[in-house]
């Protein structure tokens, strides 16, 4: 595909290369450094905390996410931010192992080249992709800042969950087969069609296995070494 | 909901320990009273350096984040941000730029600190910074004139506490002077038929300008315990809780104080504020010159990573930073970060397509028992076609850093 040449030299399929730190802070009750590329976020969380906010459900844990840009005042698109994440990380948690606890979510955006949503769901232990869909129909990857200003038609970030690979297993599994994975959060900009659209969740699919595995990875080395 | 029960409140038992051991000028992480903790600054993106394997095409790197910097005085954390924007200047001061200083204490600091409305030491930390860095003149405000009484340029610089470890002052100060020594704004020409026109140019087009800085003011904070008699500099956490009172003296390499705050607490006598501020002026100048060599060895590595490579004719994997171990100063803790040069030879023989990766981090040891930093590098990998090869890397001992830099440097030797 070398029409559909990318700024930086990816093809459409390729993610750009991410790393990640855990627990850089000291204070915070656990915290990682996710960065993509050139987007680099940093998420701590503090919790469970005793007691819920007003008009939270007391029966179940309550998750309070605080979304802080670079610079600037936090506008709408921060509250936005925060909206999603807190309902993408409902989802996920068990919320009545905890009930009326809050724990709280904070994120800083240390660099940002597009796709910052994506990267504050690392913390949640999701996965998310934003996709892109480019002037000439062909669907792209983990957009960065410039492709999104620029050349996309429309982009959707979407949020799956981890690929489910049980520990006790003898035989190997293969990837993804005959395990439903739904879609935990999708968030489009612009116009695409249906048919981008479901290839946008396809290819999304596919990149979120990688990632899942490198973040199990990164967790199986990190039990290993607390063992 | 009240957040007051989240704050740490010392134990009768704590609070004895570390004032009993004042007593016999011990700290309790075992630095001497007028020592600062560790102190390490980057920049931008310098903190992770990735690796690209690309067989292909070269990207040329540029570093759009200037004006970014993270600083970490032991366990603090403090995260600097510049920007500028062209707007029209105060009434009263038609040819001076503006700066503003904005602090934002992240609750991930503190689970006392909560978002929303600033409390009283966010303020007053902003001001004792802001007084330091505008009102001794630091930054050249009439450099930052484009057109008289029309457009000037507005510098912001963010200041975003990510972990809270005590003295936070001093780091937020350091963030700031080296978020502000690495800033570039971009270059702006007048023109047009009446001279009012103005075009901003792209990093692209024209060089950004740094900024013109006349001196780093230092911030160097104490604290006074038993009635005002015992001094240390630069509290933690811990000894904030439990000290007396303090004091911040803005200090610049000249010998020039730019600020004082003593903001109540225990009176003190004035030849320990005296004593302390002679202590804070040798103080300042060790920061300073931490703070400028950082700043050139950021400089330089931007420098040599602008320099395009042609595309490889090889086409071959050839992987050759030049790592260095840089000892930082006065270290207590004796861990060695390591950082990674692009290699000047390679640019004017080989036309190598790399671009360094390295991990800049190490697992560094901390004091405390606290969780410790483990850090994992994967490069690109195609979703679904994998062309590249996926690295992940896991920090090794620091002699893993050693052997290959030992192998490569003769190797280069040879060809040259």
């Amino acid at each position: 595909m070398v029409e559909t040449g990318r700024a930086d030299g990816r093809n459409p399929n390729q993610l750009r290369p991410f790393s990640c730190t855990r627990n850089p802070l000291n204070r915070a009750h656990g915290s990682a450094r996710w960065s993509q590329g050139d987007t680099v976020v940093l998420a701590a969380v503090y919790g469970p905390k005793p007691g819920t906010r007003k008009g939270e459900n007391p029966e179940k844990a309550s998750i309070e996410v605080v979304w802080k840009p670079k610079t600037g005042q936090i506008g709408r698109q921060e509250k936005e931010y925060e909206m999603t994440l807190k309902r993408t990380l409902q989802n996920i948690c068990l919320l009545t192992v905890h009930p009326n606890t809050t724990t709280s979510i904070v994120l800083q955006v240390v660099d940002d080249d597009g796709s910052t949503l994506q990267l504050t769901s690392f913390v949640s232990a999701a996965v998310a992709i934003s996709c892109g869909v480019m002037e000439n129909g062909a669907v792209i990857l983990d957009t960065s800042k410039a492709e999104e200003k620029q050349q996309l038609k429309s982009f959707a970030d979407l949020v799956f969950p981890n690929s489910c690979k049980s520990v006790g297993l003898k035989e190997p599994k293969q990837k993804d087969e005959q395990i439903e994975r739904g879609l935990i959060t999708s968030i489009t900009h612009g116009v695409m069609s249906e048919d981008d659209y479901f290839n946008c969740i396809e290819r999304g699919l596919a990149a979120s296995s990688r990632i899942s595995e490198f973040m199990r990875n990164t967790m199986q080395k990190d039990a290993s070494e607390a063992a | 909901m009240a957040m007051e029960h989240l704050r740490w409140r010392p134990t009768v038992n704590e609070r004895d320990f570390i004032e009993s051991a004042l007593q016999s000028d011990l700290r309790v992480d075992g630095r001497r009273s007028f020592d600062f903790r560790r102190l390490d600054i980057s920049f931008g993106r310098g903190c992770v350096f990735v690796e690209w394997v690309v067989i292909i095409d070269v990207v040329a790197v540029s570093f759009r984040e200037d004006g970014s910097s993270e600083v970490q005085l032991g366990e603090t954390r403090v995260m600097g941000y510049v920007t500028a924007q062209l707007v029209p200047p105060y009434r009263d001061r038609p040819n001076e730029g503006t700066l503003a200083i904005f602090t934002e204490f992240s609750p991930m600091a503190d689970p006392a600190f909560e978002p929303g409305r600033p409390g009283e030491s966010a303020i007053e930390l902003g001001r004792v910074i802001d007084r330091g860095l505008r009102e001794s003149r630091a930054v050249d405000m009439e450099s930052l004139c484009v057109v008289a009484g029309k457009y000037v340029w507005s510098v912001r610089v963010d200041l975003h506490i990510l972990d809270n470890g005590g003295n936070l002052i001093d780091a937020a100060n350091i963030a700031a002077l080296a978020a502000l020594s690495t800033f570039r704004r971009p270059e702006c020409t007048v023109g047009g038929e009446d001279g009012q026109q103005v075009t901003v140019h792209d990093a692209e087009v024209r060089d950004p300008i740094p900024l013109t800085i006349h001196h780093l003011p230092i911030a160097v904070t104490f604290a006074y315990f038993g009635e005002g008699n015992i001094v240390v500099v630069d509290p933690t956490y811990k000894e904030e809780a439990v000290m007396g009172g303090r004091m911040t003296a803005t200090v610049n390499s000249n010998g020039d104080v730019c600020a004082i705050q003593k903001a109540g607490g225990e009176g003190v006598m004035s030849s320990v504020i005296m004593q302390c501020l002679r202590i804070a002026s040798v103080k300042a100048a060790d920061v300073t010159s931490k703070i400028r060599t950082a700043v050139e060895k950021y400089a330089t590595e931007k420098a040599l990573k602008k320099v395009k490579r042609l595309p490889a004719s090889m086409s071959q994997k050839t992987n050759a930073p030049d790592v260095t171990m840089v000892d930082k100063g006065d270290d207590k803790l004796g861990s060695q970060s390591v950082e990674t040069l692009s290699d000047v030879q390679q640019i004017s023989k080989d036309p190598s397509v790399v671009i360094e990766a390295n991990d800049h981090e190490d697992a560094k040891p901390m004091i405390t028992e606290s969780s410790t930093e483990v850090k994992t590098t994967s490069s690109s990998g195609a979703a679904v076609e994998s062309d590249e090869a996926q690295e992940i890397r896991s920090p090794k001992s620091l002699k893993d850093a050693i052997k290959p830099k030992h192998k490569r440097k003769k190797r280069k030797d040879n060809r040259s």
